[in-house]
Parts: C-alpha cells; structure tokens; sequence
C-alpha cells in the first residue's frame, strides 16, 4: 500500500524544466509578475494566464483536438512546480487546468469538450469549483443547492460559500442535489452542472480573507436556468464523478510548494550570513520536502500508469503531511534568521514571512481538511 | 536493480518468516545467535550478492543487496547479514579480496597503521566476538587505508547496544593486516554513505514491521465494547504511523534508485536527515498505540523499537550529514530550486 514508483528524469524533461524556468526568469525580470508565496490561489493575473496558454502550458496532457498537447503527467508536474517555485500568478486558470479538464475528459459530453477545452487552454476560460455550502462543509454529501427538472433544463436555487476566485471566473462546476437527500444514502441524488457565472439570478458576494484580500466569495443562485447540455456525466452520479478527480488534486506539488519562496529566501540568507549552524538547522526542512516530494512524484506516476487503485491513501497523506510542511516554513524560519515580517516589506525574507504566516491557516483546510484526510487514511490502512 | 531481485527477495523472506520468530530474535539477549538461518542464507548464497561472479559471489547489484538488508531489519534478524555483506562490499570497491566467513566492519577512528602492522582500539564493533574478520578503516602517516584484519589476532571484549545486539571492543597489537592504497576523500566518503545507506535499508525494514504490528493491534484490541482504531485520537495516531511508514519506504526506494547516480550522496544525506524525524515519531506512536503491552520484554514491539533507538546513534548520523549539506550550500552559488532539482533527480 506505501509502494511507490520512482520517477527518473529524461534529459527532455530536464530540458523542459529549463525552458519553463527560463521563461518564468524573463517575466519576472520584465515585471510581468512579481514573486508571491501561496500564488495557485492569490496570484490572479489573467493576461499572464493568457500568456501560459500561448506556451502550450494550460491543459498540455490533453489531446490535441481539444487545444492541448498530449504532454505527460511528469511533464505537468514540472511544470507545476516551476510555477510554484517561482511564485508564478496561476490562480485564474488553475481549477480549470487541475480539476475542470479531466473532469470533462471523462465525463464531459463531445460538445461540452468542444466548446470549453480549447478556451481554457487558451488561458481565457475559468472555472470555480462549486462545493461547500453554509452547513455543508467537510461533510459534502449534505449540500442543499437543488436544481429542479423544467422543459430544456434544470431550474437551481441555493447558494455556494467558500468559492475562490469566482468573482473572475467565467463558470462554476456546481454540486446539486437533483432528488431529495435520502439518510440511507446520502451520495446518492447529487449531480454536476456548469453554471455560467453571469447567467441571470446569479449573485457573487466577496468575502474578504484575513488579510484583506478578496479570494474568497459567496455564491447565491435565484432561480437559475441551467439548459440540459450543461449538465456533466450523469445525472446523478456527481458524488463519484467529483470524488474520481480528488487524487489529482490532493497530492499535487501545490500541496508541498506553498510557502516555497520563504524557504527559498531563508537559504539565501543564511548562505549570506555565513551561518552554517542556521544551515544545519535548514536541512531538516529541506529532508522533509525531499521525501514528501518523493511521494508526490510517486503518485503522479502511479496516476499516469493508471494503476490507481491503491493511490487514494498515498495521495492523501502527501496532502495531509505536505500541507503541514508548508505551515512549519515559517515557524522554523523566523527561528533561524531575524525578521520583521510585513506585506509590504522591501526585503523578500520578511514580506515572504509575512505572506506564509497569513496564508498558512488555509493549507490544512482547503480541499478537504486534514482531520478528513486522517479518517480517510486511518480507515484505508485499518481495512487492508 | 538487477532481473534477480524479486526472487531472491522472495526467498529470502520466506526463509526469515519461518526461522526468525520472536524466540529467536530472543536468542541474542543470552549471547546466541541465528545460525540456522545464517547457514541457510550462506547455502542460498544470500550471503554474497552484490559480489561479482567472477569473484566468487552470487551476482546481482548494491540495490539488491540493500533491499536484503531491508528485510533483515523487518525481521531483526540476529545474524551479522548486514555487516559481512557491507564488509565484503567495501572490500570489493577497494579491490582487495573478499571473504566467505562472518565478516563486521568498523569505520571509525581508532585503528594506527605502523610498519604496515595494526594497532589500537575500536569501540561498538558490530558482531566482533562471532566474526572472522574484520573490515576498518586504519590511518598512517600517507593516510587511510582500508585494512582486512583477522580477529584471531585480537582481544575483543563483548559488550551490547540498547537492542541487545552484540556491539565489541576491538584491541589490536602490531597484527598483519590486507591493506588497500591509501583511500582518496571520495573513496572515503562514500564507503560512509554506503555505510549510511546500509542503515538506511535496516530501518526501512524496523520501521515496516512496527507500522504492520501496531496497525494489527489497534484491529484486535478492544475498549468500551469496540475495537481502539475506531476512536478518532487513535485513528490520529494510525495515521502518523502510515504517513512516516510511506516516507521511509519512499527515501529508501529513491535511494535505492540513485545508487547509480552521482547524486547519490545527497539523496542518502536527505534520506538519513528525514529518517529522524519518522524514527522519533513511530517509536513514540507504536509505543502509545500498545499501551503497556507494548513496554513488556513479551511483546515483540521492543525489538524493533529498541533496534531504531540504537541504530540511529551509529555510523554517520543525521548531524555528520546535515554538515555535509551545509558546507554543500555554503560552497555553490546555485539557488536553492536550481540545486533541489539538479542534485535530487538522477539525470
């Protein structure tokens, strides 16, 4: 169950690596973006999302037809995490290119993968991921949001908390409840439909993160016509279609690279202080983020081959301890190197500090909390 | 990794699965030893993989033999398997002649070469009083060398670890010894890393088998009418247990596969560094997860607990190799992603 493939670099690949790199250098240099830690969910910027769609980079493992590439999944991974170790503004495309595109790969039917594909991997079409309600948050199977059966479509009310970027997103993969919950079973009756997020009825209400920030929104649907081609998969079906993707998205480098730059920063420092002690102290962190850098790697590799079938427990445990790691960044950090952290600071060290230490409390919680994760795990090992 | 890993690994673990219960790991506390499964082994010529036919041995590559190791520790297997296979290891890399008894090995300081005659003392030297031979490191005015000395030739004083393996004084006076040329700074250090890497193997396996022991307990024992892995704090704890046991397995796996690559050093620094953390942590959990069980001389968990909490304090620990990083860094220029990926991926 903890066997996982090791992953050998080709020289194409090292070599892609160095293309991404030197890209992401360039705009850096240009001032097309400016560094951040946490920048999967805070770094919207859709003319750079624009740019990585001209590279070929947004949705590079799909087929060609749909605008991809038929890159492979190491290749993504790389280029995932050059993004992250850069600091790269991704946020707009990122639930569209992770979650959105498989899904409809799998799911979708040949006009809904016609007509969105190609746009998001254009850069020009995103996505939010519609999922937690008010009472509905780690226990997902209770959400309320109902859509009702009318000629043509289905009619939704209810309402969606939580739901990051939305506010720039084009549309919304958006978990219904199409018949009435039933306590015997309770997956059963919920289904997956793209709502456009400027349709009539529907309303987006920021809520500001601790920082001020908007990332967050609030989503109410009045009466929202939603025609009978924007529904994906099955009616139905939407608890095993949503739960099929979770792998992907659990045990990606974004669940080990958040707080990366800090890391990267608190290397610079000691190395230019000299302090070598400091140094000793940092490869405990830099252990850490090898081996679970070999674990997410693993399941990368293990999704690729297919072979899928014990990866949910590994997948969950780069997520649960990945997660962790990022949030241990700056406490062990600030320890080893003075700092004044501030959002505005001049010196990257104590404006990384400052960013890590205000975006860390939503690591363990976003996309499924880390007490779900360990009932998941506990439960997966104890049935073996 | 070689096309006979998967059966002699096979064979291997059947062999240990039957002759190695808890009596006979038991065996080792009263000065005895596992001789029926090390004659098996040496039948099976378990004892000489990694060594070249053509020398005599049994074929097959390091990760082979590492991967032996491994099992060696998921058994606590009281045979000195890891330390003739790493003796006959490092006589190999250095060109001298290998041997077909129980060999050990010391790399530590304590060994003088004079008039090419060694003299000195070595202290915890695994398995000293049962072996043949002895494989260390000895210093003369050139440098060091590696010597193969027979312990016929010295006084040996037992003594043990805190897991009860046999850890000897070794005194040597003006005895003869096989003498390699003196070992270059990279000669040397990797006869350390593959020191380190043995350990590595060793606790992979210890860490297998506790993550295995505890998970089965919390199945059979029951409290307040249900079996314990039910209550969520333990559950808590189950899951530290498979997260430490996924990235142990994961470190060995990937050094196993850049044993090859001249990036094996960093892997194995980082391997060991991280081993730590996942040594302090299930040692901690196992024991809380059994309650007083787990402290009994009974119950077999002390014998992988008791091995973990010694083996770390032996060889290059995790401050020789965090040093090793930290000059690394201090010395290249290269920012810290450049450096992960160049020196972690075995390109």
């Amino acid at each position: 169950m903890f066997q996982l493939p090791t992953v050998q670099f080709t020289e194409e690949q090292e070599a892609f690596r160095l293309e991404v790199r030197g890209f992401l250098h360039e705009h850096i240099k240009r001032g097309t973006f400016t560094p951040k830690c946490d920048s999967w969910l805070s770094g919207v910027n859709p003319s750079f999302s624009k740019l990585i769609g001209e590279q070929g980079w947004i949705g590079m493992t799909w087929p060609k037809k749909y605008g991809g590439q038929e890159r492979s999944t190491i290749d993504r991974y790389i280029l995932t995490e050059e993004f992250l170790a850069s600091g790269a503004p991704v946020a707009a495309h990122w639930f569209a290119d992770r979650q959105t595109g498989p899904l409809l790969l799998r799911y979708g039917t040949e006009e809904q993968k016609q007509f969105f594909l190609p746009k998001i991997a254009r850069g020009e079409c995103y996505f939010a991921i519609g999922l937690s309600e008010p009472n509905s948050g780690s226990d997902l199977a209770s959400v309320r949001t109902r859509a009702e059966k009318v000629e043509g479509g289905w009619i939704v009310n209810g309402q969606k908390i939580w739901t990051s970027n939305a506010h720039v997103c084009h549309y919304m993969v958006t978990l219904v409840r199409t018949s009435p919950f039933d306590g015997k079973n309770k997956h059963a009756g919920l289904s997956q439909l793209i709502i456009d997020l400027h349709a009539k009825g529907v309303t987006i209400v920021p809520i500001r993160f601790l920082t001020g920030e908007h990332h967050f929104n609030e989503v109410f649907f009045e009466n929202v016509f939603v025609s009978d081609n924007m529904v994906v998969g099955q009616i139905g079906n939407g608890w095993e279609q949503g739960l099929a993707e979770l792998a992907f998205e659990r045990s990606g480098p974004e669940r080990i690279l958040s707080t990366f730059l800090l890391l990267d920063e608190l290397i610079q420092e000691l190395k230019r202080q000299g302090n070598k002690e400091g140094l000793k102290q940092a490869t405990k962190l830099l252990s850490r983020l090898w081996s679970l850098r070999n674990l997410s790697i693993g399941v990368a590799k293990l999704l690729e081959s297919g072979d899928a079938k014990d990866v949910a427990i590994p997948a969950s445990l780069v997520k649960a301890f990945g997660t962790k790691f990022e949030q241990s960044i700056p406490e062990i950090a600030r320890l080893l190197v003075e700092t004044y952290p501030k959002l505005d600071a001049e010196r990257k060290f104590d404006r990384y500090m400052a960013q890590s230490i205000l975006h860390a409390p939503g690591f363990t919680i976003r996309g499924g909390t880390t007490e779900i994760l360990y009932g998941m795990v506990a439960k997966g090992v104890v049935a073996k | 990794m070689s096309e006979m890993k998967d059966m002699i690994l096979d064979v291997a673990e059947r062999m240990l699965k039957d002759y190695i219960t808890k009596d006979v790991v038991d065996i080792l506390e009263k000065g005895d030893w596992a001789k029926d499964a090390w004659n098996l082994f040496q039948d099976n010529g378990i004892i000489s993989v990694a060594i070249p036919e053509e020398h005599g041995g049994a074929g097959g590559d390091l990760e082979d033999l590492l991967n032996l190791v491994r099992l060696t520790g998921k058994y606590a297997a009281p045979i000195p398997f890891a330390e003739t296979t790493l003796a006959n290891f490092l006589l190999e890399t250095s060109n001298l002649t290998t041997v077909d008894k129980i060999a050990t090995y010391s790399l530590q300081e304590g060994f003088i070469l004079q008039n090419d005659q060694v003299s000195g003392t070595l202290h915890n030297v695994p398995w000293a009083r049962h072996a043949k031979y002895l494989v260390a490191f000895v210093k003369s005015n050139q440098g060091v060398q590696l010597a193969l000395i027979d312990l016929a030739d010295a006084t040996i004083q037992s003594s043990t670890n805190m897991a009860s393996e046999p850890r000897d004084t070794v005194t040597m006076s003006d005895a003869k010894a096989q003498l390699s040329p003196v070992l270059s700074e990279e000669q040397i250090f990797y006869a350390r890393s593959i020191e380190t890497a043995f350990k590595i193997a060793l606790m992979t396996g210890a860490i297998e088998k506790i993550n295995e022991l505890s998970v089965q307990y919390t199945k059979e024992r029951e409290q307040f009418g249900r079996p314990i892995h039910r209550f969520q704090l333990v559950q808590h704890q189950i899951v530290q247990l498979a997260g430490e046991t996924a990235i142990a397995i994961a470190a060995f796996n990937n050094v196993c596969a850049a044993i090859q690559s001249k990036n094996l050093l960093h892997e194995i620094a980082y391997a060991r560094i991280r081993f730590e953390d996942a040594i302090a942590t299930v040692t901690s959990v196992s024991h809380q997860l059994h309650a007083a069980i787990g402290m009994t001389h009974e119950y077999a968990l002390h014998q992988y607990t008791r091995r973990l909490w010694a083996w770390r304090d032996e060889g290059p620990n995790s401050d020789y190799w965090s040093e090793h990083i930290a000059n690394y860094l201090l010395n290249h220029d290269d920012k810290l992603w450049a450096y992960l990926t160049k020196t972690l991926e075995n390109s």
